[in-house]
């Protein structure tokens, strides 16, 4: 396999990794905008683990999740408190403070960044993103799923149901942390390198839209988002050049013939948030979607004449 | 087990200056029928939300099944068995008419085995769910997403989900707010059917109608005091009765239903 | 004594360059329950717009390089303009059929959707690097009893508290002021009340658009710089000033933009410039868990979904 095609995959594999932990906390509607925290948390976690103590790779991977899990699970606790605005603001505030320690700790490497032993194939984060995606489909078919689901839709309902509200949430946002975790460690060991700058607030609002734009009301909707938005700037590769020069013209600028970077690829992804958001909120696969393609949808007598 | 299912004693409730319920006191007999009726604003759906534990009254107890729950967690009410529905319809609009009513089930099914084992189509929990909801004759497909079902139909399916607690005390807020004549008889058959099943049912309700073809006694609020309880053949012969309607906007359309 | 004093004065210097952005970000959350992602991008904007006005001229050769103080005018103007075509997308299409939490954050990602395009737009335009800007002397400096204080900074303070302070009539007294705090308070309400939220609405914009694009042509004029990531900085410490101060107060935002002033002052004087950050987003998540309401904030905003 080429080198080109094998970093497509791992690239893929990783944000894929990274969307679904991003998932666990929106489908129980907790707005995670701190995901390259708990990314960088699980990177670090295994990059620091594997330079000093020489651990396995496998113990390593293991770590950066468990790391990021407890981490996530203590924050858990007490953002359950705040909802809405104030929930978005609390776990952005935390990434940029994880941000901020990294670079200040020189056992990290501080702004030097750290390098990473142990690098592992492509196959290994395409693995690992098969096993964490069967793992949400599995948990979204269970009643940890539903309650996730039902309190994503009204919080009060859902209590006076019996549901525990504080466990599910803190449960969802946990794993949810770390499978974000996982996803760094994956980073970290694929790279080889890793450091802070590469866990931006930028990278938490990406993982964030490309869960949203794929739907949360199923777990195909971060797998089709990242999957879409990893690939669209190899698609995009013969379409950019042209399209750029007509932009540096309309605002004054000179054409320099340069190639396109990535600014254009999160242009994109910008508009499609938007003209998403205009039109179809829910994301692109909703659940009446999967219903309809699966074939299981019979349609029931009486049903068509009478709607509201 | 002998008396009643639910006693209120002494309930008050303000909200800032305004007084919404005032010393009120009565009973629910086990295996009742029974109607909470008042004009609009009397508290009726503030004595729901103190009963399940939405709000916390000023004072007074409320005691359910011998037991004091006034200070018992909102979240702990249903396992008990005192489930409710709501006034406005507040299923969750994107899941399924059975997940809906699997949702139900969650207090006798909190433990984390029953959280971690899947909901598919052998499950015995959607096997139940599906059942009860053939017992009520909701032949609506139910995998359905509810935000597209019919009103009629969505008003049903809220009281199913509360059933699915298997609940002793089955609180309705208005089910029959928005129903046609036809379906107002359908749900007061239903409702004669989940009472004869064993279940108390307390109701609030407009429809005069309806409260006297199902329900043998009501109390009546007004202002936030009670000021009727007793069977509902009497309650529009009472004078604080007639005079609590005839004074308000609700006159000519609730008594002489 | 003398040194404290001087630190004292240039945290406010500093402090008022974040009061205006904590006011636009507080006004949008006030009266909208709307975390505008867009608000630092549109201060970035108004000042590269700016330095390409003054530098390259109108596009397609329309004109010369301009004079700086036009070119930040028509800076302000372009901040306002895209703050208005948000709102289109955000608040003029926006309709919640469930009421469910993601639905309630649809302003947010269409703003997060603005925030990227913009920001990827401008540096595709103009490139990443930070360029200078060609405003008056930023370093003339005025003597008093031996503080010393520059001019541009003491003009920049002086425009943001008549900015506040008219902004605050304006809430009070005008016909506007008194709908917006009506949507504030209950946004159906006001509907029923005969308020024309759909004409009201864009005043917020146009006012977040002339609090941002102000503020960063102040910015430019002040630093003589400006940057694609300028935004980035001025956004977050805007947030944090807003929070510490409570959401929704505009006085809360003056006082918690200069809270976030001396803090950042105080810091780089004791643990150094690198642990700014740390500190200012630290200060903003330990606010939020322990005292969400701020110094100021409304006790009800903020408290229920997005």
């Amino acid at each position: 396999m080429s080198g080109y095609l094998a970093g497509i995959i791992a690239i893929l594999s990783i944000n894929v990794i990274f969307a679904y932990g991003i998932f666990l906390a929106v489908a129980s509607g907790q707005l995670n905008l701190g995901g390259a925290g708990f990314q960088a948390v699980g990177a670090y976690a295994a990059g620091w683990l594997s330079a000093n103590l020489g651990l396995p790779v496998a113990l390593t991977l293991l770590a950066g999740a468990v790391v990021a899990g407890l981490v996530g699970v203590a924050l858990a606790f007490p953002i359950l408190r705040t909802r809405g605005v104030y929930l978005v603001l609390a776990t952005f505030a935390f990434a940029e403070v994880v941000a901020g320690l990294i670079l200040n700790t020189d056992a990290l490497g501080g702004a030097m960044g750290m390098s990473v032993p142990g690098y592992v194939e492509w196959q290994v984060p395409m693995i690992g993103a098969v096993v964490v995606a069967l793992l949400v489909f599995y948990l979204m078919t269970t009643r940890f799923g539903l309650t996730m689901r039902a309190i994503h839709d009204d919080e009060d309902v859902s209590d006076l149901m019996g549901v525990s509200i504080r466990n599910v949430k803190v449960a969802a946002f946990g794993v949810g942390a770390a499978l974000a975790g996982l996803s760094g460690a994956f980073y970290a060991h694929n790279f080889g390198y890793i450091e802070a700058q590469g866990f931006n607030a930028m990278v938490s609002i990406y993982v964030l839209l490309y869960v949203l734009l794929g739907g949360t009301q199923t777990a195909w909707g971060p797998l089709v988002g990242a999957a879409f938005f990893t690939l669209l700037p190899e698609i995009l590769r013969e379409v950019l050049p042209a399209a750029k020069e007509v932009v540096v013209t309309l605002f004054g600028g000179v054409p320099d013939g340069s190639r396109p970077d990535e600014s254009w690829r999160f242009v994109i992804l910008g508009v499609l948030a938007v003209a998403f958001m205009a039109i179809r909120p829910e994301g692109l696969i909703t659940r009446t979607m999967v219903e309809r393609l699966s074939f299981r949808r019979r349609t029931a007598p009486g049903m068509k004449e009478a709607t509201e | 087990m002998s008396g009643p299912i639910l006693k209120l004693e002494n309930l008050s409730k303000a909200f800032g200056a305004v007084q919404v319920i005032d010393d009120v006191s009565f009973e629910v007999p086990r295996g009742a029928r029974m109607a909470l009726i008042g004009p609009n604003g009397a508290g009726k759906t503030t004595i729901f939300n103190l009963m399940s534990g939405t709000y916390a009254p000023d004072r007074g107890r409320v005691i359910f099944d011998g037991r004091d729950i006034t200070d018992l967690p909102s979240r702990k009410r249903i396992g008990l068995g005192l489930a409710r529905s709501f006034q406005n319809i507040r299923l969750m609009p994107h899941l399924s008419v059975v997940e809906n009513v699997m949702l139900g089930q969650q207090s006798r099914a909190g433990s984390l085995g029953a959280m971690l084992s899947p909901l598919g189509a052998r499950s015995r929990w959607r096997r139940q769910a599906e059942a009860l909801l053939a017992d009520m004759n909701i032949d609506t497909y139910p995998g359905e997403v509810v935000a597209t079902l019919p009103y009629g139909i969505r008003k049903k399916i809220e009281v199913v989900r509360a059933l699915a607690a298997q609940p002793k005390l089955l609180m309705l807020d208005e089910p029959a707010a928005g129903l046609n004549p036809s379906e107002t008889a359908a749900l007061r058959d239903f409702l004669v059917q989940i009472s004869e099943g064993g279940t108390t049912i307390l109701i609030v309700e407009h429809d005069m109608g309806l409260v006297r073809s199902l329900c043998d006694r009501a109390v009546v609020l007004n202002f936030g005091r009670l000021i009727y309880d007793g069977s509902t053949r009497d309650v529009q012969k009472d004078p604080q009765v007639l005079e609590a309607y005839l004074g308000s906007r609700h006159a000519g359309e609730g008594v002489h239903a | 004594m003398m040194l404290f004093l001087q630190q004292l004065v240039n945290a406010l210097m500093l402090g008022s360059v974040y009061v205006t952005v904590a006011v636009a970000f507080t006004l949008t959350i006030g009266i909208l329950n709307f975390l505008n992602f867009t608000i630092p991008t549109l201060f970035m904007l108004a000042g590269m717009v700016g330095w390409a006005l003054s530098y390259w001229g109108l596009p397609f050769g329309l004109s010369g390089p301009l004079h700086w103080a036009l070119a930040l005018a028509i800076g302000i103007a372009a901040a306002i303009a895209v703050s208005l075509i948000v709102e289109r997308f955000t608040f003029r299409y926006l309709k919640t059929k469930y009421g469910d939490s993601t639905e309630h954050a649809i302003p947010l990602v269409s703003s997060l959707g603005f925030l990227l395009i913009v920001e990827n737009l401008v540096r595709i335009a103009y490139g990443t690097e930070a360029r200078r800007f060609p405003g008056p002397d930023a370093n003339m400096t005025l003597d008093v009893g031996g503080i010393l204080v520059r001019i541009p900074q003491l003009v920049s303070l002086l425009i943001t508290v008549l900015i506040v302070f008219a902004l605050v009539q304006m809430m009070k007294r005008s016909r506007i002021g008194r709908g917006l705090r009506a949507i504030a308070e209950n946004p159906d309400a006001a509907n029923i009340l005969g308020i024309d939220t759909k004409r009201i609405v864009p005043v917020v914009f146009m006012l977040t658009g002339l609090l941002c694009g102000l503020a960063g042509a102040l910015f430019a004029v002040n630093y003589g710089e400006v940057a694609p990531m300028m935004g980035e900085d001025i956004g977050s410490k805007a947030i944090a000033g807003m929070v510490i101060g409570g959401l929704g107060s505009i006085w809360g935002a003056v006082l918690g933009g200069l809270c976030v002033g001396l803090l950042e002052m105080m810091t780089v004087h004791f643990f150094g410039a690198d642990t700014v950050q740390i500190v200012v987003w630290g200060a903003l998540l330990v606010v939020l868990i322990l005292y969400p309401k701020g110094i100021l904030g409304h006790h009800s905003i903020g408290k229920g979904k997005l």
